[in-house]
C-alpha cells in the first residue's frame, strides 16, 4: 500500500523519538492501585500527570454507585440517546448539573471533547462568527471547524484584544459566539473572566466558558472560575468534563438559554454517538454530590498545589502560573524536556511531557497535575525527583 | 491598496520573523516552506498582520494560503479590495 503523505509529519516525529529511545506517548500503566500510584515498566511510580485532581477514581461511594448501576442496568446503552432512547440516569444527571450550576438546563455528552465539538457546532454555522482565545484547546478549534463558522482568534487572555476584534465585526458582533477557558490546561493560567464578561455585555454577544480544568476546585462551591469571579450568572454556557475532577469520562454543557433542548438535537456529536453507560452516569452523579461538600478535598488540593509549586520554585525552575492544580515547568528546548521527562519516569514520577505545537510560546514543558489524594510525602518525592536532574533548568 | 503594496507591507512584517533564512522575500516566498515558519509562528504572524491592517482574518480563510502573495490576496479580499 502507498504511504499516506498526511501521516509523514507524525511518522517523522515518531522516528525522531524512536532514534532517541524515549517514547513519551506510549506510556503503559500496568497496574493502578490508587489514584496517585501506578506500576510503569515494573516500577512503582507516583502519578502526577493524570488530571485526577480530587482523586475520586477510587472513591468508595462512586465505586458503589457504579457497581450497583452495572448490576441493575448492564454494561452499556448500546446506542445514541436520540435514536435508541435515554436511560433515566442520563436525564437525572442533566438535572443534577443544572441545579449545581443554578442554570436552566444541561446537556450531557459522551466526552468533554464532544461537549465543545457539539455545542460550538450547534450554536454556530457557516456565515456566523466564533471568537476564540488563541491558546484554546483542540476541542474548541475542532468545534469551530465542524461548525463551518468564521473563526477569529484573539490574543491569549486579552479582553482588550477581543474587544478590538468585536468592534471590527460591526453590527454582527452581537451574534458572535465568544469562547474562552476558565483555566488553560497547559500552563494552568486563569482567564480574566470578569473582564471578558464586560466585553460580552458591551456587545451583547453570548459567552461560553470551558471549565474543564477548574470545575470542582475553584469557586466557593467548586463551580469554576466563573463562580470565583462572581460572573456565573452572566456566562451563557458553561462546558465541562466528567474526567479530571469527577473521576470518570463524559462531558456536559449547562446554560440558561431557552434553546437548550433544541440544541442537543442540532448537535451531531450528541446525536450520532452512543450515550454514556449506566455505571459512568451513576458514578458521576455520586461524584457531583461529593463535589458539593468537598471543602476538605479542595483544601487538600490547594495545599498540595502550593507545596509542589513552592518546592519547584525553590529549586529554581521556571513555572507557568501561580499555584494551581496544574503546575507547569517551562523548559524551552524539546530534547532537554524529553530527557528530563524520561529521567523523572525512571525515578518513579510520571508527569506529562508537552511540546509545541500543543504548548504556547513554542515552549516544551513538564506538566504536573496535582491531586488531593497525593500525600505531602509524595509531593516531596516529586520535588526530590526534579531536584535530582542535573541538566540545565531552562 | 493594490496587490504589490500589500505584498511590500507583508515583507516588512515578515523580514524580522525570517531571521535571515531567505535573502529576498517576495510574492512567491512560501511561509512554511522557505521561511520555515511553523504553524504557531504563522498564527502569530496572522495576529500581527490583523493589527497592521486593522482587519480580522478568520482562520478558515487561511486554509489555502501558502505564499506571501496568497496572504496578500486574503488581506485584500478581507478589506473588500480586488485581489
Amino acid at each position: 500500500m502507498k504511504e499516506n503523505p498526511r501521516l509523514q509529519a507524525v511518522q517523522a516525529v515518531r522516528q525522531e523519538l524512536s532514534a532517541i529511545g524515549i517514547d513519551p506517548f506510549g506510556v503503559r500503566i500496568e497496574r493502578i492501585p490508587s489514584p496517585t500510584e501506578g506500576l510503569i515498566d515494573g516500577r512503582p511510580t507516583i502519578l502526577a500527570g493524570t488530571n485526577n485532581y480530587l482523586g475520586l477514581t477510587f472513591d468508595p461511594d462512586c465505586i458503589a454507585a457504579a457497581r450497583d448501576a452495572l448490576e441493575t442496568a448492564g454494561t452499556g446503552t448500546t446506542g445514541s440517546r436520540m435514536a435508541n432512547g435515554s436511560y433515566a440516569g442520563h436525564r437525572e444527571l442533566e438535572l443534577d448539573l443544572a441545579r449545581y450550576f443554578s442554570k436552566r438546563d444541561a446537556i450531557v455528552f459522551s466526552t468533554g471533547y464532544q461537549a465543545n465539538l457539539g455545542m460550538i457546532s450547534a450554536l454556530a454555522g457557516p456565515g456566523d462568527t466564533v471568537m476564540i482565545d488563541a491558546d484554546s484547546h483542540a476541542s474548541i478549534y475542532d468545534g469551530c471547524r465542524l461548525s463551518g463558522a468564521n473563526t477569529i482568534r484573539f490574543r491569549h487572555n486579552d479582553p482588550a484584544d477581543l474587544a478590538k476584534r468585536m468592534r471590527r465585526l460591526g453590527a454582527d458582533a452581537a451574534q458572535a459566539l465568544i469562547v474562552v477557558e476558565g483555566v488553560y490546561s497547559m500552563l494552568g493560567d486563569r482567564a480574566p473572566l470578569r473582564e471578558f464578561v464586560d466585553v460580552k455585555n458591551e456587545f451583547g454577544a453570548p459567552l461560553m466558558v470551558d471549565e474543564a480544568h477548574s470545575l470542582g476546585v475553584l469557586g466557593e462551591q467548586g463551580r469554576g472560575v466563573s463562580e470565583e469571579a462572581g460572573v456565573l450568572a452572566e456566562v451563557d454556557y458553561v462546558v465541562g468534563t466528567f474526567s479530571k475532577r469527577l473521576g470518570n469520562t463524559g462531558g456536559f454543557c449547562v446554560g440558561d438559554s431557552a434553546d437548550m433542548d433544541v440544541l442537543r438535537y442540532a448537535s451531531r456529536p450528541y446525536v450520532f454517538t452512543a450515550s454514556l453507560p449506566p455505571a459512568t452516569i451513576a458514578a458521576t452523579r455520586q461524584a457531583l454530590r461529593t463535589l458539593a461538600g468537598a471543602d476538605a478535598l479542595r483544601q487538600r488540593l490547594r495545599d498540595n498545589a502550593a507545596r509542589l509549586h513552592a518546592g519547584l520554585d525553590a529549586l529554581g525552575f521556571r513555572l507557568g502560573a501561580p499555584p494551581n492544580a496544574v503546575v507547569a515547568v517551562l523548559l524551552g528546548d524539546k530534547l532537554q524536556a524529553l530527557k528530563f521527562w524520561d529521567h523523572l519516569l525512571k525515578h518513579g514520577v510520571y508527569v506529562n511531557l508537552m511540546m509545541p505545537p500543543a504548548t504556547p510560546g513554542g515552549e516544551s514543558l513538564l506538566r504536573c497535575s496535582v491531586s488531593a489524594a497525593h500525600t505531602p510525602a509524595q509531593i516531596d518525592a516529586i520535588c526530590a525527583a526534579f531536584a535530582s536532574w542535573t541538566g540545565a533548568k531552562a | 491598496m493594490n496587490h504589490p503594496e500589500v505584498v511590500a507591507q507583508l515583507v516588512e512584517i515578515l523580514t524580522p520573523l525570517a531571521e535571515g533564512r531567505v535573502a529576498v522575500i517576495g510574492e512567491d516566498t512560501e511561509l512554511t516552506g522557505e521561511l520555515a515558519l511553523d504553524s504557531l509562528k504563522v498564527m502569530d504572524l496572522v495576529l500581527a498582520v490583523e493589527d497592521w491592517f486593522d482587519i480580522s482574518i478568520p482562520i478558515n480563510a487561511l486554509a489555502d494560503v501558502r505564499t506571501v502573495g496568497d496572504l496578500a490576496s486574503t488581506i485584500q479580499k478581507n478589506r473588500g479590495e480586488n485581489a
